[in-house]
């Protein structure tokens, strides 16, 4: 027993000193330190992977442990990231671990270095770290190629509205890098002096080609190279909207969803969003092929729940929707079949359709719809298979469209497609009489009326009127009546009646049969009836009429107009308690009058009319002006008159006129008012309130002074349009009385012009005879003046001649004679060359001897041997000269003179023939009158005649022919010879 | 016959005259005293027809380098000089004063290289840009035209100069290259194209 107990003692004591070595071997090897630490890179996740092992483990034990991992960047020091990752290991295993680095891993050399410690429950505590492993270096930069600049991360993806780090490298540090985003410049953190890091905050999504990010390396202006990369950025995955499944045949799972945006990206960096379904009572999963809706294959193995998970998944995001559903509850049935119509009439029809059958006991609830002119009418029925509809209460011939849709009738889930077909109504007789109206022009003897109906609407023709049939009925004479047929559409008929009573009756006829006859009286009186015409005014809802109630019963009033420009005469019926009505129509055009006849119908259907009324829905300015007439112009008032105008054609009522009046005079007129024109200048204004008053004295005007009138009619809407004044100069105020005296004189001494032509043959003779009387000549007054007693006068009947001397001229000479070019050759057969002054022998009374002489004064053809007053003239002779020959002024001075020297004292004016004496030299001696005569014929002196030189050959005009016509008068050429 | 037509010379221009884009693999070598072996009797005019395609590719050569960088956006339409200089290594070099059997054989490296290059270009752009219709249009009929080149030039050598192999270089190969270094690369070459394609338009 003691050996037993001691052996007892010395197991337990064996046994507690085995585990305490054995805890003292494990507090020994413990901590677990980390080893073999080797850390890779990934460029394109940016990532570090480190892998590792753990010491010391016991063999086919796993150990919960925790690992803190420290990263540093550039330098050990420069700690960036510590943390923990908590595993279980198993002895000899290699662990792995992954960190993704913000900075590109190219732009920075990396240190890692890990510790762990034992997070067992099966090792009570004290648990301590172990030591840091050793710092593992990662560097990029030396496997990068030939470049003078790099920049990373390349072709990066990453999500819009995500932070994003990018750096470069520079090789050379003399050079100056700038970097630019989408041409923008970014700046950045210098890391060292060969790197620069760039930190973008939430990058915009731009195109799914990628964004440019390039970096630009100078020196000074000299770039020595662009480096970039191209940044991915994707939109943000969305959760698939409206996700739900249904079926149309229990055999299939239609389930869709709207998508939403599509994240694809060019350069096949990220493709669109997949989606795929997950059912979790069955656990199966399907990947869908389309976007936005999957077919699911019903099991027949009767599974009615379903619990459908979509997800949507992208490169850098997993999105899911989830929905549970009973299947009988998701029931989208197909579209009704066989849609049919029966016992089509006129106001009903039968309508029939079928429905997918689903199972036995399935009820559908349908939904018809109707349309038709314009309406929609609906109707639910629930049926099994074959559905069948009374459609009643429709409109004769009338198309509708009936279409049909149904649904699960125990658990709603939506109404399948519509299923329709069209059908027509039939015809019926037209339920409403035509509206008929007339208009009556009265002639002698006849009527001429001219019915108006109006098409009937759609609702009352109930279907396609064919004719109108009017029955016109002489009441005079009950039994004649006619009956014309007026196919449509023709909406007016001519009618030409005696002066009876007539009954009007017309009806609208179609297909199936007549309407109601509308009925209408012409009475045999004429209808001249004097109305006054009101003026109304429209307003832009028409015009509003109202009148007084027609004495008597009336079953109603017609109020017609026309319309325009159509000319179309319109017509309302207003009930017989009503004495006001609106007119209103589109077709009323501002500026157009309108004249409104509102007539009282008789209980005998006759019309009478009532009252007129004229108005326009909208007046405007008068389109032109009157046409002014300006008449009774004095030199202080002128009358402007413009009857011509029409104040009816007029696009508004004329009210009256405005007549402008300028003048240079600041003040106006009595009864004119200042007034401003459109272009700023002033005038006066006169207004003239009536519009037939279209005449206006203008007086208080100043004479000789002018004038601008402008006569504008005007509405309520204004005044016409603008245009040209008128000018208006008032006369001299003395130039009328002058016209009334000088007329008269004028007049006068015209009468005695014309007395003095036609006693012309008297006053010669009696003033001037051709052979002067000498008694009566003022010689012998001279010569009783001087009273010498010894002188006497020789009496002609004291004279007898002893012989007549025949002094027989040259043949052929001839003076042309100015203006009748008759040569006095011709002249000179009808006329002695002498006169015969000596008295013949049995006249002979005196006893002295007889003086005979040559009285050249009265031949003619003496001027052809020379005229001292006329001076040849040489071709060559200036015409200057000329002129002081010819002048009259010269010749009659010259002769003057001559008269002088050979009468003396005798009177010129006693005598308008001159005469002159034969002894005198007329030419030689008067040098002073003529001193420039060059040439001076020497005959000329030696010339001795006698001769009168009528005035009006003597007295050439004063122009430059004047010499010519000296020369014709004396031909110089016969002159000369 | 059929021997023949699969002699050692001539598969490797079936290749040439059938790669598809991208294709970067070299041709095998053969030996340069190989036989000339064309199927087909070459056309009379054939350095009419080159001339001719020369001047089609020299035409739309700016175009196509114009729809090219302005496809790539910015920094690439303002930094031509920086960006798509025509500094492309490895790029077969031409003698505008060589005989017209150095010319040819000359334009013929330089037709394979583009080709190959324009493969990869035409590649990526419909990568990323998909949309970019117009610039895919016309990458594709420059590399049309290039083929036909490239056989007028083969049957050219080989029927008048009895050439049955030529040692080629292609284009660099871009599939490692980030997507901004294509850009860039595709910028180069085709600035390289346009200016190299204007001097062999007027050298032939």
């Amino acid at each position: 027993m003691a050996l037993f107990v001691v052996f007892q003692t010395t197991f337990f004591l064996t046994l507690l000193s085995l585990r305490t070595y054995q805890s003292e071997v494990l507090a020994e090897r413990l901590p677990l330190t980390p080893v073999s630490l080797k850390v890779s890179t990934n460029s394109i996740h940016q990532s570090l992977h480190l892998q590792w092992t753990v010491h010391n483990l016991p063999y086919h034990q796993e150990l919960k442990m925790v690992f803190q991992i420290q990263i540093s960047r550039i330098e050990t020091s420069n700690v960036v990231w510590v943390g923990n990752y908590s595993t279980t290991v198993k002895w000899n295993q290699v662990l792995h671990w992954s960190w993704e680095s913000e900075l590109p891993l190219e732009c920075a050399t990396h240190f890692v270095r890990i510790k762990s410690v034992m997070d067992d429950a099966s090792f009570p505590e004290p648990n301590f770290w172990s030591n840091w492993s050793s710092w593992e270096e990662v560097s990029v930069q030396d496997s990068l190629e030939k470049g003078i600049l790099f920049v990373f991360p390349k072709d990066k993806l990453v999500e819009e509205g995500s932070n994003v780090t990018i750096c470069y490298v520079s090789r050379n540090i003399q050079n100056n890098v700038s970097c630019y985003l989408e041409g923008k410049q970014i700046h950045g953190e210098q890391l060292d002096p060969h790197v620069t890091a760039f930190n973008l905050n939430s990058v915009p999504f731009i195109r799914n080609r990628g964004t440019n990010i390039y970096c630009e390396a100078s020196q000074g202006n000299v770039s020595k190279g662009i480096e970039g990369i191209v940044l991915f950025v994707s939109k943000v995955l969305e959760e698939p909207k409206d996700f739900s499944c249904e079926t149309q045949d229990f055999k299939t799972l239609h389930c869709t969803w709207d998508p939403g945006t599509d994240t694809a990206l060019g350069w096949s960096k990220q493709p669109s969003q997949s989606y795929t379904l997950f059912e979790s009572f069955s656990g199966e999963k399907k990947l869908c092929t389309h976007k936005n809706w999957c077919n699911w294959q019903i099991t027949q193995d009767s599974q009615e729940t379903y619990n459908f998970t979509l997800i949507a998944e992208n490169y850098l995001r997993k999105r899911s929707v989830n929905i549970l559903f009973n299947l009988t509850h998701r029931v989208y049935l197909m579209n009704p079949f066989n849609v049919d119509f029966e016992n089509v009439n006129a106001t009903n029809a039968i309508m029939t359709w079928k429905v997918h059958s689903m199972r036995n006991d399935f009820t559908c609830l349908c939904q018809i719809e109707l349309h038709g002119e314009g309406k929609m009418m609906q109707y639910d029925v629930s049926i099994k298979v074959n559905g069948e509809y009374f459609l009643s209460e429709l409109e004769p011939a009338t198309e509708y469209m009936a279409r049909v849709r149904c649904a699960d009738a125990s658990h709603f889930w939506k109404w399948s497609e519509w299923s329709g077909q069209n059908f027509t109504t039939l015809e019926a007789a037209p339920s409403e009489a035509p509206d008929v109206w007339r208009s009556v022009n009265s002639e002698p003897g006849n009527h001429t009326v001219t019915l108006f109906w109006k098409p009937l609407s759609k609702l009352h023709a109930n279907g396609k009127i064919l004719f109108y049939n009017v029955v016109v009925e002489n009441l005079d004479k009950p039994s004649r009546s006619e009956l014309r047929s007026i196919p449509a559409p023709a909406n007016s008929t001519k009618l030409i009646l005696d002066r009876c009573s007539y009954q009007i009756c017309v009806t609208a006829n179609n297909s199936v049969g007549a309407s109601p006859a509308s009925i209408i009286v012409i009475s045999a009186d004429p209808e001249n009836k004097e109305v006054e015409e009101e003026r109304i005014a429209g307003t832009d809802g028409g015009f509003s009429l109202s009148w007084k109630p027609q004495p008597g019963d009336v079953i109603g009033y017609v109020v017609d107009w026309c319309d325009h420009p159509q000319d179309v005469l319109q017509w309302k019926n207003v009930g017989p308690n009503t004495t006001s009505t609106v007119i209103s129509t589109d077709a009323f055009r501002p500026g157009v009058r309108y004249d409104f006849r509102i007539y009282g119908l008789s209980t005998k259907r006759i019309a009478c009319l009532l009252e007129k009324k004229t108005g326009y829905s909208q007046e405007l300015a008068p389109s032109d002006n009157p046409h002014v007439l300006v008449d009774m112009l004095t030199s202080h008032s002128f009358t402007l008159s413009w009857k011509d105008y029409s104040t009816e054609s007029q696009p508004g009522f004329i009210q009256g006129y405005h007549v402008y009046l300028k003048s240079k005079a600041r003040q106006c007129h009595p009864r004119f008012q200042k007034a401003v024109l459109s272009d700023g200048s002033e005038c006066c204004k006169y207004k003239i309130d009536n519009p037939e008053e279209k005449a206006l004295i203008v007086d208080n005007l100043k004479p000789e002074s002018s004038y601008e009138i402008f006569v504008t009619p005007f509405t309520s809407a204004g005044e016409g349009p603008n245009a040209t004044f008128t000018k208006v100069t008032t006369p001299d105020e003395h130039s009328s009385m002058l016209i009334h005296i000088l007329l008269p004189m004028v007049f006068c001494v015209l009468l005695i012009m014309i007395v003095c032509y036609l006693k012309s043959q008297w006053i010669k003779e009696t003033c001037y005879p051709d052979i002067p009387d000498p008694y009566k000549s003022s010689i012998l007054s001279l010569i009783k003046f001087k009273e010498n007693p010894h002188l006497t006068i020789m009496n002609v009947s004291d004279c007898i001649p002893d012989a007549i001397e025949v002094v027989s001229k040259p043949e052929g000479t001839k003076i042309q004679i100015l203006g009748t070019r008759k040569s006095l050759t011709e002249t000179e057969l009808t006329k002695p060359n002498y006169l015969y002054l000596l008295p013949t022998e049995k006249n002979h009374s005196g006893p002295g001897p007889c003086i005979c002489f040559e009285n050249f004064t009265y031949n003619q053809a003496a001027s052809d041997s020379g005229f001292c007053g006329h001076v040849p003239v040489s071709p060559k002779a200036p015409p200057s000269m000329l002129g002081l020959m010819t002048s009259p002024e010269n010749v009659l001075k010259a002769l003057e003179k001559n008269y002088m020297n050979s009468l003396g004292e005798v009177p010129a004016g006693e005598t308008s023939l001159n005469y002159v004496s034969q002894l005198a030299s007329p030419m030689s001696g008067d040098k002073d009158s003529l001193p420039t005569n060059p040439v001076e014929p020497p005959y000329c002196s030696e010339y001795k005649m006698q001769m009168a030189v009528p005035l009006r050959l003597a007295l050439p005009r004063p122009t430059e022919n004047s010499s010519l016509s000296s020369i014709t008068l004396l031909d110089p050429g016969e002159h000369y010879r | 016959m059929a021997s023949s037509c699969l002699s050692p010379g001539v598969v490797p221009l079936l290749l040439v005259l059938h790669w598809k884009h991208g294709a970067g693999s070299p041709l095998p070598i053969t030996p340069v005293n190989a036989t000339c072996a064309i199927r087909h009797p070459c056309h009379n005019n054939l350095m009419n027809q080159i001339r001719s395609q020369l001047a089609q590719l020299n035409g739309s050569a700016n175009a196509l380098f114009i729809l090219y960088y302005t496809a790539q956006g910015e920094p690439f339409p303002n930094n031509l000089d920086k960006l798509c200089g025509p500094n492309v290594t490895d790029f077969p070099p031409f003698h505008a004063n060589g005989t017209e059997k150095a010319k040819l054989v000359e334009l013929y490296r330089i037709v394979v290289y583009l080709g190959t290059s324009l493969g990869n270009i035409t590649r990526d752009q419909k990568i990323l840009n998909p949309s970019a219709l117009s610039l895919h249009s016309k990458l594709n009929a420059t590399a049309d035209i290039l083929r036909g080149l490239l056989s007028n030039v083969l049957c050219r050598l080989c029927s008048k100069y009895h050439v049955g192999h030529v040692d080629v270089t292609y284009g660099p190969d871009t599939s490692g290259k980030d997507v901004f270094q294509k850009k860039k690369l595709g910028c180069q070459l085709l600035g390289k194209y346009k200016e190299t394609i204007a001097v062999l338009a007027q050298a032939f």
